[in-house]
């Protein structure tokens, strides 16, 4: 076993104890980058990681970060780094600042690896619509099933173990939906808590930073330093950062958790019920109460729709700037709009135009009172139920997926109960801006299931300790697909 | 005339913050083109907008100088297009709930009060200049992102002339409050025009045009009473007004099409989500009003009651901020109010109109105005004198009392010195004491003249007079 191979803490403490070195680490990370072959990178940042990791001689025993190799989904401006967005509208451009995300793993001397694919411009929860095709799960060596998106390059780097941390973004649910199916921590906290300055937008009023780890632990770590205040993003909370490690040792007595029925009802596979059912018996062994509630299931199956309306209307907006004349190719035209015309039509795949058209009409102002206004009143009506349930209950507690990664050909369109509401609830985390985790919790297949413990705003400490208890009873700390293969 | 023209203005101000309305990069004026952008300006992907504190406070100023209700929560909208003029391909404005809404501001106009309503008043931001060239067209970004309060009235305006005086009690008012330079010229301040006509008694709307591009106040006037002249003109041979966007060519004097207003364009407004909604506390909106400067109207009752300045003085005095803070300034170090109104708008006035400056580069600081108005009062110099020292201090910065002694014009005031001269003078004429004695008037003047004789004309001539009344009166 390799040292690239633990988790954050236990390869903090192999660099404390001058085991290894970032140098060591780096080299290997960006090598087993390359040897992959998930489709899951835009770039290897071969000179800034080496050039950084030579730079740290003295382990700081109190900097978690110190050393540790990252990978960052392509979203996230890097200064003097192409961003890509993995579209070609942006194929060639070239950040002049560092997102602040970034800038706060830089500056805990972590070292940067990769740039990892996502679905194009952070649209989609398939991994298949980058500019260079779809991201393959690492734990499907066929390459017939998906990793889930949009932070698929993402999710892979770390559930190949090239890298125990990694950024995402998640406007929907793309950190915690493929985390579930690459067998990982996905955590998205508060909105507000991570700022989004350099992240480029989806929908702003959804977009959360987000990343993934192996571990619970390494996941309540990590929040700490990233989080923050930051006067580049006004929506970023003057909350002080907290450790959120504080509560991991504690048991859940007191704690309350609640699984919505309506939900679990469109559930129908056997493996993920009883794995899932498991957990909730780990959870009352950690003395924690675990009752079902109750959930407008009218109002569930909104949850897509408000989603699709929202987030469509306020991309298409956010890529505005996108247009050939200040980003993107050049392509001729004999009017400024036929320019725009052109660079856009090109530079988009069909699948993003079509939610450029979707947002564009739900914005019309003869469309705005059925559509978008519509969508924005179903928001607020499912954000007040969640607040309501977690008035009573610290968190809710939910199976992330309802099956395991799908297998490309099985991807479909069809609106189904399973796929409005259970393949979809986790987007009401983004409506409410709601801290949200997801854990792995079992296997089917060889491939990972997950489930996902959302909490009220600003209590990430307690999400981490009530998904601490489940990995506790579960054991699934640092899985990687290296290991279990079909 | 047969019509009543229906009048209403939209007003841009541009504010003169240190930096944008939601980024750090500086407002500048004449900087060279493009410098004064930071990426958020040029919309690079994952900026996100802060609002200026700045801009915000200047508005609630603007806002209570309208007598508008001030919205106590922030929001802002996106206003979606695609033109070159704003990177992000969206505007920032505030459409759904302006800052402030319901407002009115009181003119004169021929001696009667009109109340012009203010329907709302909103921040938002500029766009980048064009400039327009037969093969292209160049950008410059400096201007886009500076800091815009948009003010709506009603069409409750009726003539050229009170939109005109609304205008420049607006700028008055933006500028006084240092919000903005509210320059017409440099489009600090900009006007945009909506004029129908409608058949006196008829309630319903006529179809209006837009004019644009008015680069002063005069030309407001001069654009409105031009087209209701050619509004009328249609109207009266039976020719529809079409709506349009026209401007006011300057060298004939006339408004001219731009273009065909089609259906309005779509905007897609929608709630700016970077931005959260902003709760504005009495206190802040407190603070804001406290921390105003003082505005033209409330100066003009100071220069009146308190200083006893006439109403022409007053308004002669407040035409120009600059000129008032001037006086202000000076008012500090001499309390001569109507002294100081004189010089400044006789005196100061004509050198500068001479120069072709304005107070801005006036060579006398208000202070050693100040010390000259003192010496006149004190009967140190006269008036005369005054003006050579006033000359004098054109082109240097001495003190008024150095230069008057430079020149040798001090008037001796000390009674002791005075008194020695006159007892030499009258002594050494008997007979103009005799005369003086006869009622000969002549004799006092003759001994006046002897005693400036001696003193090269340095005496204060009335203390002297007094004194040299009083000398004969005792002998």
């Amino acid at each position: 076993m390799s040292y690239l191979d633990l988790t954050i803490t236990d390869m903090h403490e192999a660099l404390v104890a001058k085991k290894v070195t970032p140098l060591e680490l780096a080299k290997e990370a960006l090598e087993r980058a390359k040897a992959n072959n998930d489709n899951a990178f835009e770039g290897y940042m071969d000179e800034q990681a080496l050039s950084i990791a030579a730079s740290l001689k003295e382990p700081e025993v109190n900097n978690p970060f110190w050393g540790i190799p990252f990978v960052i989904k392509d979203n996230f401006a890097t200064r003097n780094f192409p961003t890509t967005g993995s579209s070609n509208i942006l194929k060639d451009y070239v950040p002049c600042f560092d997102a602040t995300a970034v800038a706060k793993l830089l500056q805990a001397h972590a070292v940067p690896i990769a740039k990892s694919t996502l679905d194009e411009l952070a649209m989609g929860g398939s991994g298949i619509t980058g500019h260079k095709g779809p991201t393959f799960n690492p734990y499907d060596s066929k390459h017939e099933r998906m990793i889930g998106g949009s932070s698929c390059g993402s999710a892979v780097s770390v559930a190949a173990s090239i890298v125990p941390f990694a950024l995402g973004s998640d406007t929907g649910d793309s950190v915690r939906k493929p985390a579930g199916y690459a067998g990982l921590v996905g955590m998205k906290p508060t909105w507000g808590r991570i700022s989004r300055y350099g992240l480029f937008p989806f929908a702003p009023s959804l977009d959360h930073v987000g990343y993934f780890t192996r571990s619970v632990e390494d996941a309540a770590l990590s929040l700490a330093v990233i989080a923050g205040r930051d006067l580049e993003d006004s929506t970023s909370s003057t909350r002080p950062v907290e450790d959120y490690t504080r509560l991991l040792k504690t048991d859940l007595k007191g704690i309350r958790v609640a699984v919505i029925k309506e939900i679990m009802d469109t559930i129908t596979n056997p493996t993920v019920l009883k794995a899932f059912d498991q957990s909730i018996v780990a959870l009352r062994e950690a003395g924690a109460v675990v009752d079902n509630v109750h959930f407008d299931k009218r109002l569930l199956g909104t949850i897509y729709p408000t989603y699709i309306t929202i987030s469509c209307s306020e991309v298409t907006s956010n890529n505005a700037n996108l247009d050939g004349i200040k980003f993107g190719p050049r392509f001729e035209g004999n009017t400024y709009q036929e320019v725009m015309f052109n660079a856009r039509t090109a530079g988009f795949s069909e699948l993003i135009k079509r939610r450029f058209v979707i947002g564009s009409f739900a914005l019309m102002r003869e469309n705005q009172d059925v559509l978008f206004l519509r969508a924005q009143k179903c928001r607020r009506k499912i954000v007040d139920t969640l607040n309501d349930i977690l008035k009573t209950y610290d968190a809710v507690y939910l199976p992330s997926a309802p099956t395991i990664a799908p297998k490309f050909k099985d991807s479909h369109d069809q609106l189904s109960d399973e796929y409005l509401i259970a393949d979809n609830h986790l987007a009401f985390g983004n409506f409410a801006g709601l801290p949200s985790l997801t854990l792995p919790i079992g296997f089917e297949k060889g491939m990972p299931l997950g489930a996902n413990v959302m909490g009220r705003a600003f209590e990430e400490a307690k999400v981490f300790q009530i998904a601490q208890a489940i990995e506790n009873k579960t054991g699934y700390r640092n899985l990687s697909a290296k290991e279990v293969r079909v | 005339m047969n019509f009543e023209p229906v009048i209403g203005l939209e007003i841009h101000v541009e504010m003169k913050t240190k930096s944008k309305m939601f980024s750090r990069a500086p407002v500048t004026f004449g900087a060279a083109p493009n410098t004064s952008v930071l990426p958020l300006d040029m919309a690079f992907p994952g900026t996100m907008p802060v609002v200026n504190k700045q801009a915000v406070i200047n508005t609630i100023r603007v806002c209570d100088a309208l007598h508008m209700s001030i919205d106590r929560e922030l929001w802002f909208d996106r206003k979606n297009y695609f033109y070159s003029d704003l990177p992000k391909g969206y505007q920032i404005t505030q459409a759904k709930r302006p800052i402030g809404s319901d407002g009115y501001l009181d003119i004169e106009v021929d001696g009667r009060t009109k109340r012009i309503e203010i329907e709302r008043l909103h921040m938002e931001e500029d766009t980048c200049m064009q400039h327009h060239l037969s093969d292209g067209t160049l950008l410059d970004y400096n201007r886009a992102g500076i800091p815009l309060i948009e003010i709506v009235s009603r069409p409750n305006i009726s003539s050229g002339t009170e939109a005109m005086k609304y205008v420049e009690k607006i700028r008055s008012i933006v500028q006084y409050s240092d919000v903005s330079d509210g320059k017409m010229e440099e489009g600090s301040l900009r006007c945009d025009v909506n004029i129908s006509l409608r058949p006196y008694g008829v309630s319903k709307l006529g179809t209006k045009c837009e004019i644009k591009n008015l680069n002063s106040i005069a030309n407001v006037e001069k654009a409105i009473e031009f087209e209701i002249a050619r509004q009328e003109k249609l109207l009266l041979s039976g020719i529809p007004v079409e709506q349009e966007t026209r401007r006011y060519d300057e060298m004939h004097k006339e408004t001219v099409l731009m273009r065909k207003k089609t259906d309005a364009v779509d905007y897609k407004y929608f709630t700016e989500p970077n931005i959260t909604p902003i709760v504005l506390s009495e206190d802040f909106i407190q603070h804001a009003l406290e921390t105003c400067p003082e505005l033209a109207d409330s100066k003009k009752a100071r220069y009146m009651q308190t200083y006893g300045l006439s109403d022409y003085d007053a308004n002669t005095l407040l035409l120009d901020k600059d000129v008032s803070a001037y006086f202000d300034e000076a008012m500090k170090h001499s309390p001569l109010a109507k002294l100081l109104a004189n010089w400044i708008s006789v005196d100061i006035a004509g050198y500068l109109n001479k120069e072709n400056k304005t107070i801005v580069d006036f060579p006398i600081e208000p202070k050693r105005l100040a010390e000259l108005i003192t010496m006149i009062d004190k009967g140190d110099i006269s008036n005369k004198q005054a003006r050579s020292v006033f000359e004098a201090m054109l082109t240097s910065k001495d003190a008024p009392r150095v230069l008057a002694e430079k020149l040798g014009m001090t008037q001796i005031s000390d009674t002791s010195a005075i008194l020695k001269v006159i007892h030499e003078v009258v002594d050494a004429n008997p007979q103009s004491v005799v005369d003086f004695k006869a009622g000969k008037d002549r004799a006092v003047g003759f001994l006046i003249g002897q005693i400036m004789k001696k003193t090269g004309g340095k005496v204060n001539p009335g203390l002297t007079s007094k004194l040299l009344i009083e000398e004969l009166n005792k002998r």
